[in-house]
């Protein structure tokens, strides 16, 4: 039987508020026009201010809701009494207002008598079950409801949680999957119909147990955030921040609405325990960041800016203190279990709250979602742990995990049992990861269809070859993948003789590259320490050898007779960046932000990003013509070092080309770069050697003008003037620019070598490079 | 025998902030066309009569480049026998215009010119899209390319201008055009422009109540050290001016509404790191040359590029600022850089008539170090 889809091209949201304007913004994001409608405040002049203002709203904040501010155009704001009838039009209404049943059911009755028989209708609820919602409501409503929980921010968060009731047909569900999964990049997880369905379930036990346990113990809000967050793979903000960045507002309303839906035999029960503290918070106004502060705070009295906690037993706020534990620097050494078996109170608080969470999601299964990896999916893409639970027992080793518990006498469920029996909750068997499910079977992980993965692929072969910089793999049809895997995944020379080794094997062998990796940002750039041993040493030779070498093997890569597709993703800065520009086409991430950066620690870019620029600015159809424009446009880029805020950003920049590709989820964008590599190895052409004309020395007399400009009005410091007078010479094509007369590439490289030695041997530089090494941040000498 | 030269008609389309104001979308050789138009037929010449259209534009390429004037008769649908020249001295271009006219006349080159200014901000980028400074001089001479608002600064470095006496021309710009504006008085100049479906009648930049206390909180906009400020800097504008300017003798055979006559003109050269001090000497030689002091002129038009040159001026001239700029000058109407000469040219003109006085006088600074001034006087 086929099944018949929805096509979902028109979007309505109904509620304006955070979650609700920012789900219609990510909607735009993904190019469908979206209808945004709120009710009408009483004696409004604009009776569509709430979704208006929303939009407004969202085009100042930050992080930004949009992709690119041209997407806000494809919101629709509108109000619920003079707009109701467009609903009738749309393929999918999203419902996220306030938390009421009742408010909820009433509007579903007015939606069922608009819209039209193929749209599908979901609720943002996260806590209210699906059964409850459509109570009372036609079968044929109920056949085209279910639950879509997107979580905050939904344009970078992937969770989608989804979840159907038992009239819910197939198609409705596999409609909004392929769309979450395809369009908006989100990782579907499939949840039953239970009390804050898989990620908060969880989520909201692990902050009530924390909150719980520091009350009980000596540990500091400073300590506990130490320990609940990196050293488990969990986002810095830890535990208490966490709290502060959702709302402490929230959190009494939650721990309520839990205990009245959960079953009396739920472990949460055990976990709750006296808000008062939390109560008063809110009571002064300390609800978190959207208020005045929370359990941390910014305080501004007397001038300065100290950043202050608040001590758990007397009440207080005092500056934040530098924590300081043996159990933090037990897990540098002995890993995880360094950090959960130390006596120290870190140590304790760790083991208390994780095993009380971990035990927890063990017992959930199936009861909340049919297997361990979607519970682990739900905690990694809806609150950004690194490692899900049962990762996080694989990790501490569930043997020792169950061991412990017995231990300490405490009940330990039959599924952690099984585990502990047959030794983990993963495994990976002739190259297939494979996890336990609830029979105490390993099955394999299931992909979604046109998924490709690196890490997959890596546990099937062996790198055709490989440096311990880099490798190349075989990832099918011909195409090759170019991994970089050095630390952050910096540019080195090993990754220069691989990308050589790799261009002579492809050659032979294969028809095309892709350059690709899974690390957390694609490359932030050439290794910096490697230019400091340089100018410490004054070996200005070898410096320029080792631009020359980045020079001629990037070129190499672009002049290559098989095509070379970059797949960023991440931040791809300086050298990470240089390297995407030298691509033959570019498949990126949305959540892509490209910058040549150089000029922040006093260079400029020097593996051909500022020839690379020229190039791409030199065919923009759509800017002025003339030789000026060209190296103005590429100016700016390079000397304000500018990083796109997405792929969308980084096209209207011009890192992108026009044709570049632009995908959504992140799972499918190896498989997306493969398929564009594929395209142009058919009758591939080799790219012709770019020839550009460049104004020469009017040019970098009208550029160091401006820079002087920038200098006078306060814009741009001393150094900045030096960096920028070398810039303005490449850019504008040096004494042999001419407009008479185009430039070669290799022309403009040698300039860009030239100077980029030149400001190596210049003690501004070094101090910024030295600064920047240091702080992380630039130094405005 | 030397014929007299006269002003015969003035007009101007409304003024707007470049970029976010009204005809930022309207191209300028459309907006110098309908005001060319709306000229000739508020005064109802003979257009067969006229020679030539001299049209001022300080940056005279892109969408005003490709000679625009000859552009605009046909826009303004002239007569295909009146000639077109576009003039370029910055912001003196469409006083240049004027000048040229006058000197075609005597030289019995013709009887009457329309003599007009145009310039959008937003549409073409200060500088232009090519600029391309000699590399010699711009290393050698730099001032020659110097930003305008640093030649500012360094004029109120050297006539001592302070921020608040700046502030305070601002504060008077703005009070006597919106006083102008609403007792109808700037009225008559105005040709509304039509683009598409939209009428724009009114001027745009004129920010009605504005004080010295809300323009003190500015933040200085050329030097992070020093006094000048987007309020005290005219705005980039756009707009378009025209003059009719014809023999005496023609104007009164034909009967035209004679504003004024042309006593005399100049041009003078000045340092370029401190041009806004260009009308001085500009204005020096004029009354020399009509034979007049500056307490004989009644009615005075210096524009207002910015309020620390415009100061520098009048301290060093001794203008007496009752009788300057007295419905606004550029501070608060914005200043089109090619329209402004033919503006505040045809505006002394307008304002002999106006008030019934004897002598006027229009001058300005020039971009490059220059200045250029026009003496009328009433027929």
């Amino acid at each position: 039987m086929t099944i018949q889809h929805t096509v979902i091209k028109k979007i309505a949201v109904i509620g304006s508020g955070v979650m609700g304007a920012q789900i219609a913004a990510h909607f735009a994001n993904a190019g469908v026009p979206t209808l945004l409608l709120d009710m009408v405040p009483k004696d409004a002049g604009d009776r569509n201010i709430l979704a208006s203002g929303a939009i407004a709203k969202m085009l100042k904040g930050s992080p930004k809701a949009f992709v690119h501010n041209a997407a806000a155009k494809r919101v629709t704001p509108g109000n619920l009494e003079d707009d109701f009838d467009k609903l009738k039009d749309v393929d999918w209404i999203v419902e996220a207002i306030i938390e009421d049943p009742d408010i909820k059911s009433n509007l579903y009755k007015k939606i069922d008598s608009v819209r039209k028989d193929t749209a599908i209708v979901s609720s943002n609820t996260s806590t209210i079950p699906l059964s409850r919602l459509v109570e009372g409501l036609s079968y044929s409503f109920r056949q085209k409801f279910l639950v879509a929980h997107f979580f905050n921010p939904p344009r970078y968060m992937r969770l989608l949680e989804l979840v159907v009731g038992p009239d819910t047909k197939p198609e409705v569900l596999s409609t909004i999957e392929q769309f979450a999964d395809h369009r908006l990049g989100k990782g579907v997880v499939h949840c039953y119909d239970r009390p804050g369905f898989v990620a908060n379930r969880i989520g909201i036990f692990w902050m009530q147990s924390g909150y719980a346990a520091a009350l009980a113990s000596d540990i500091t809000i400073e300590e506990a955030d130490a320990v609940m967050s990196r050293p488990v793979g969990i986002p810095k903000t830890g535990l208490f921040g966490l709290f502060d960045l959702i709302g402490i507002d929230l959190h009494p309303k939650i721990d309520a609405s839990m205990a009245s839906l959960l079953p009396a035999k739920d472990d949460y029960h055990s976990q709750r325990c006296d808000l008062s503290l939390i109560n008063q918070l809110i009571n002064e106004g300390y609800t978190g960041r959207k208020g005045k502060g929370g359990f941390y705070r910014l305080n501004r009295s007397g001038g300065g800016k100290v950043m202050e906690a608040k001590n758990l037993k007397t009440g207080d706020y005092a500056p934040v203190q530098k924590v300081d534990l043996e159990s933090l620097k037990a897990v540098k050494t002995e890993g995880l279990s360094g950090l959960l078996n130390h006596p120290d109170r870190g140590g304790q608080f760790a083991w208390r709250v994780l095993s009380n969470t971990l035990a927890y999601a063990a017992s959930l299964v199936p009861e909340v979602a049919d297997d361990i990896v979607a519970i682990d999916r739900a905690m990694t893409f809806g609150y950004a742990w690194k490692a899900g639970p049962f990762a996080l027992i694989d990790q501490i080793g569930v043997v020792d995990f169950v061991s412990k518990m017995k231990a300490e006498g405490r009940p330990v469920s039959n599924f952690l049992t099984l585990a502990a029996k047959v030794g983990s909750f993963y495994r990976t068997v002739d190259g297939n990861r494979q996890y336990l499910d609830v029979t105490g079977e390993y099955q394999n992980i299931p992909r979604e269809a046109g998924v490709l993965l690196l890490e997959d692929i890596k546990l099937k072969s062996d790198p055709i070859i490989s440096n311990q910089s880099a490798s190349l793999w075989d990832i099918g049809d011909g195409v090759t993948c170019f991994e970089v895997h050095t630390k952050v995944n910096a540019l080195n020379m090993d990754v220069m003789d691989l990308i050589n080794q790799s261009i002579n094997l492809i050659l032979k062998n294969h028809k095309a590259m892709v350059i690709y990796n899974e690390a957390s940002n694609f490359s932030v750039g050439a290794d910096i320490n490697a230019f400091v041993a340089l100018i410490e040493q004054k070996s200005w030779p070898e410096a320029r050898s080792m631009l020359a070498k980045g020079q001629s093997t990037f070129l190499a890569l672009k002049r290559s007779s098989f095509p070379v597709v970059a797949a960023p993703f991440g931040m791809a800065l300086g050298g990470g960046c240089e390297i995407v520009l030298y691509a033959n086409a570019i498949q990126a991430h949305v959540e892509s932000y490209l910058g040549l950066v150089e000029v922040g620690v006093g260079l400029i870019p020097g593996w051909g990003g500022c020839t690379a620029m020229l190039e791409r600015y030199s065919v923009n159809k759509i800017s002025p013509k003339g030789p000026i424009p060209i190296i103005n446009a590429a100016f700016e880029t390079i000397s304000m070092a500018k990083v796109s805020g997405s792929a969308f950003d980084a096209k209207d920049i011009g890192f992108l080309r026009p044709d570049d590709g632009i995908t959504f989820n992140r799972d499918r964008l190896l498989a997306d770069a493969k398929a564009r590599a594929l395209e142009l190895a058919e009758n591939y052409e080799i790219p012709e050697v770019a020839e550009i004309t460049l104004p020469g020395p009017t040019g970098r007399s009208i550029l160091s003008t401006t820079v002087r400009d920038f200098k006078a009005r306060g814009l741009a410091t001393d150094y900045d003037v030096v960096v920028c007078d070398a810039l303005a010479d490449v850019l504008s094509g040096g004494q042999a620019g001419d407009v008479t007369t185009p430039l070669s590439e290799e022309d403009l490289l040698a300039l860009e070598l030239k100077h980029f030695v030149g400001l190596m041997q210049n003690q501004g530089t070094l101090d910024r490079i030295q600064h920047m090494l240091k702080t992380g941040k630039p130094l405005r000498n | 025998m030397q014929k007299n030269v006269v002003i015969a008609g003035y007009v101007r389309s409304p003024f707007h902030f470049a970029k976010k104001g009204s005809l930022a979308r309207v191209r300028p050789d459309e907006i110098a066309a309908q005001v060319v138009r709306g000229l000739v037929e508020k005064i109802g010449i003979n257009t067969a009569d006229i020679e030539d259209l001299i049209l001022g534009c300080a940056f005279p390429e892109g969408e005003q480049g490709l000679n625009m004037a000859r552009i605009v008769t046909f826009l303004a649908k002239l007569p295909i026998s009146v000639a077109g020249t576009t003039v370029n001295r910055f912001c003196g271009s469409s006083m240049q215009s004027i000048h040229m006219a006058a000197g075609a006349i005597q030289m019995n080159a013709g009887d009457a010119f329309i003599c007009a200014g145009v310039e959008s901000m937003s549409r073409m980028p200060m500088g232009g899209y090519n600029p391309m400074p000699h590399p010699g001089l711009a290393a050698d001479y730099e001032q020659a390319y110097m930003s305008m608002g640093v030649t500012a600064e360094n004029l109120a470095d050297k006539y001592n201008i302070s921020r608040q006496r700046q502030e305070e021309l601002t504060v008077i710009s703005h009070q006597r055009a919106n006083d102008a504006r609403h007792s109808g008085r700037l009225t008559d100049e105005i040709i509304p422009i039509v683009h598409g479906d939209i009428i724009i009648g009114s001027d745009g930049c004129i920010r009605e109540g504005t004080t010295a206390a809300a323009l003190a909180d500015l933040k200085p906009v050329f030097r992070v050290d020093g006094s000048v400020t987007a309020a005290t800097s005219s705005p980039l504008t756009d707009g378009a001016s025209a003059t009719l300017v014809t023999s005496e003798e023609y104007a009164k055979a034909t009967g035209l509404p004679i504003l004024a006559r042309i006593k005399s003109i100049a041009v003078a050269g000045c340092a370029p790191e401190i041009m806004g001090i260009g009308p001085v000497n500009a204005t020096i030689k004029a009354l020399s040359r009509a034979g007049l002091s500056l307490a004989d002129i009644d009615i005075i038009e210096l524009n207002e590029a910015f309020a620390a040159q415009a100061l520098s001026c009048v301290d060093e001239l001794g203008v007496d600022m009752e009788k300057t700029n007295i419905d606004g000058g550029a501070l608060a109407l914005g200043h089109p850089l090619g329209a402004t000469g033919a503006r505040i040219t045809g505006k002394a003109a307008a304002l002999l008539q106006r008030e019934g006085k004897q002598f006027a006088l229009s001058a300005q600074c020039i971009g490059g170090g220059q200045g250029i001034a026009t003496i009328l006087e009433a027929v």
